[in-house]
């Protein structure tokens, strides 16, 4: 009778875990280990792949060049810098933008708090294409600040907002605004009050307060904060698209020109590769500090 | 903290303003989604219907020249894609999400850890990458690009969304009554039938419609693996804006917020139910 309850449960455990399995080895893994196999095959001359080991893709993106057709070229590297700062810029903006207001939601009553956590979260529903359309009403030659400043009488003549890196910066900061404000509130909320009464109690400044006992407590959900808008500002490529146009390339804009323009698809995959491996690079730190400090307790 | 002092008070302004600034842009779409401006779609010159009607395909008092729309069926066929698309990636995994759950809650097995993570990638994997690892084996494998790669493609991430929420809903749970249950004579299916599957609905209606509003929004992806009449909303959006700026779209952005604003009320109403019963 047990023997055979046993082989029931492992029955039913093999058929709840057997079809998300399928699913995500066939439609997941396997397309990711296919891409990393492209990203070491030639391009073909006419599109498509040549079947063997080409390191040159990784080269390609710091400049090296194949040593035939190419010639030094650090346009690849820099668009990946421009990525990468236009994505700290972002993550810096969300987090000054989102830190003090995290601080006022925690001192409203309940039935505020609800409300604004409600507002906080809406924008996740709302779609993203229609949240940044609404900026390109803005910051177009004849939009919405255009003509507000021309009304004051500040500008005689439009300002250049769209198609410039603010503008990406702006589209990135709004969309990702929630990712960033609700892991700082939720670790705000958790901060004890008493302590910041304390420090005052004991002398300290509220800068002191603020750098030894606010800071450190809140520190995660910075961290975790920082992270979750870091990693898919990095890899955006609707922001540029609309609001960057073709002055503003991220690299995301350049993985999507090699699949489906320039047809090299190895040097596409070689450029998603890269995010993959920063992101791998940020979350495992991340996790090795947060094991060490769960270990330190 | 308290709102009287000088700095408590900026707080307050900095933070009003914030949440004006997370909601004036929207709110401006609205507004002039009503503009029967058809040039400068900024400066405003009366209220109309008309972008409405043109955007359903109605008579309108606009001249031939100002009504934008390529045509209203094309729009609808977006529509149609983006519900298609949406309603069958959420029950295929929703499925899978929730059979992922209720196995990693209840059994222990030696292969735990590496189904957490193989369900914590796909959701942190930014969708540009996710997009095009799916369009090479799609079109290695030789799949047509259409509706059902796309909602292949939304599956692979969906699932792990339906499963995180299933997953909280079933650590509040108390196990003791599928103890109960297996001690009252029922097998492992009546279990989960009878008292398991009642008791995590909600988180499982929860991260159904979480799915439905995720892949009904995403353009990412789906831009990657859509077919040539495969178009889905969000892409299609995107088409028009990239075209140049019509006074439709702003009808369009319109509707689509009502849409999400109508769902996102649905998710709360269920969750604040979720939360009511223990």
């Amino acid at each position: 009778m047990k023997s055979l309850s046993i082989s029931r449960k492992q029955l039913m455990l093999v058929a709840l875990l057997a079809p998300t399995s399928l699913f995500l080895l066939v439609f997941f893994v396997g397309p990711m280990l296919i891409m990393l196999t492209y990203s070491f095959l030639e391009p073909g001359l006419y599109g498509g792949v040549e079947w063997h080991f080409y390191h040159w893709n990784y080269g390609r993106v710091l400049g090296w060049a194949d040593g035939f057709y190419e010639e030094f070229d650090t346009v690849y590297l820099e668009i990946l810098l421009r990525s990468v700062g236009l994505a700290v810029a972002t993550v810096l903006c969300t987090l000054c933008i989102c830190y003090p207001v995290a601080f006022w939601v925690s001192t409203l009553s309940a039935k505020k708090k609800a409300l604004c956590i409600f507002l906080m979260t809406l924008p996740f529903f709302a779609s993203m294409v229609v949240r940044l359309y609404a900026w390109v009403l803005i910051l177009r030659n004849s939009g919405f600040a255009n003509q507000f400043l021309e009304a004051t009488g500040l500008i005689t003549e439009p300002l250049n907002l769209m198609f410039s890196g603010t503008a990406v910066i702006i589209g990135m900061v709004y969309i990702f605004i929630p990712f960033m404000f609700l892991p700082i509130y939720s670790s705000v909320e958790k901060l004890d009050k008493n302590l910041l009464q304390a420090s005052e109690d004991l002398g300290a400044t509220p800068f002191t307060t603020f750098r030894k006992v606010i800071f450190p407590l809140t520190l995660p959900g910075i961290v975790a904060g920082c992270i979750l808008v870091f990693i898919p500002s990095l890899g955006n490529f609707v922001v540029p698209n609309i609001l960057g146009g073709a002055k503003v390339l991220m690299i995301g804009n350049m993985i999507e020109q090699q699949f489906l323009y320039a047809r090299n698809w190895p040097f596409g995959a070689t450029l998603s590769m890269i995010i993959i491996f920063m992101m791998m690079i940020i979350l495992s730190i991340y996790l090795y500090k947060s094991a060490k400090k769960q270990a330190a307790l | 903290m308290k709102k009287q002092t000088p700095l408590g008070r900026l707080l307050s302004i900095y933070s009003v303003l914030f949440f004006i600034f997370l909601y004036a842009p929207v709110i401006l779409i609205v507004i002039y989604s009503f503009n029967s401006n058809p040039i400068n779609i900024m400066i405003w010159d009366g209220f109309t219907l008309d972008w409405y009607r043109s955007v359903f395909g109605l008579e309108t008092s606009l001249a031939d020249s100002s009504s934008y729309i390529d045509s209203t069926d094309q729009l609808l066929n977006a529509l149609l894609n983006s519900l298609i698309v949406a309603g069958s990636a959420t029950i295929i995994a929703t499925f899978l999400g929730t059979s992922t759950a209720v196995a990693l809650a209840r059994y222990r097995f030696k292969l735990h850890s590496f189904y957490r993570l193989l369900l914590f990638v796909p959701m942190v994997m930014p969708d540009i990458v996710l997009g095009i690892a799916l369009l090479i084996f799609f079109v290695g494998a030789g799949f047509t690009l259409g509706n059902s790669t796309i909602i292949i493609g939304h599956c692979t991430f969906l699932t792990s969304y339906v499963f995180i929420v299933v997953s909280a809903r079933l650590a509040g749970m108390n196990p003791l009554t599928e103890s109960a249950s297996a001690d009252l004579g029922a097998n492992e299916w009546q279990t989960f039938r009878r008292v398991t599957l009642p008791l995590i609905l909600p988180g499982v209606i929860g991260g159904a419609l979480l799915s439905f509003i995720i892949s009904m929004d995403d353009l990412v992806i789906t831009y990657f693996i859509s077919g040539v009449d495969s178009t889905t909303l969000p892409v299609f959006i995107l088409g028009m804006i990239r075209r140049g700026i019509k006074p439709e779209i702003n009808a369009i952005a319109t509707l689509m917020l009502l849409f999400s604003v109508v769902i996102a009320s649905a998710g709360i109403y269920f969750k604040s139910k979720n939360t009511s019963t223990p």
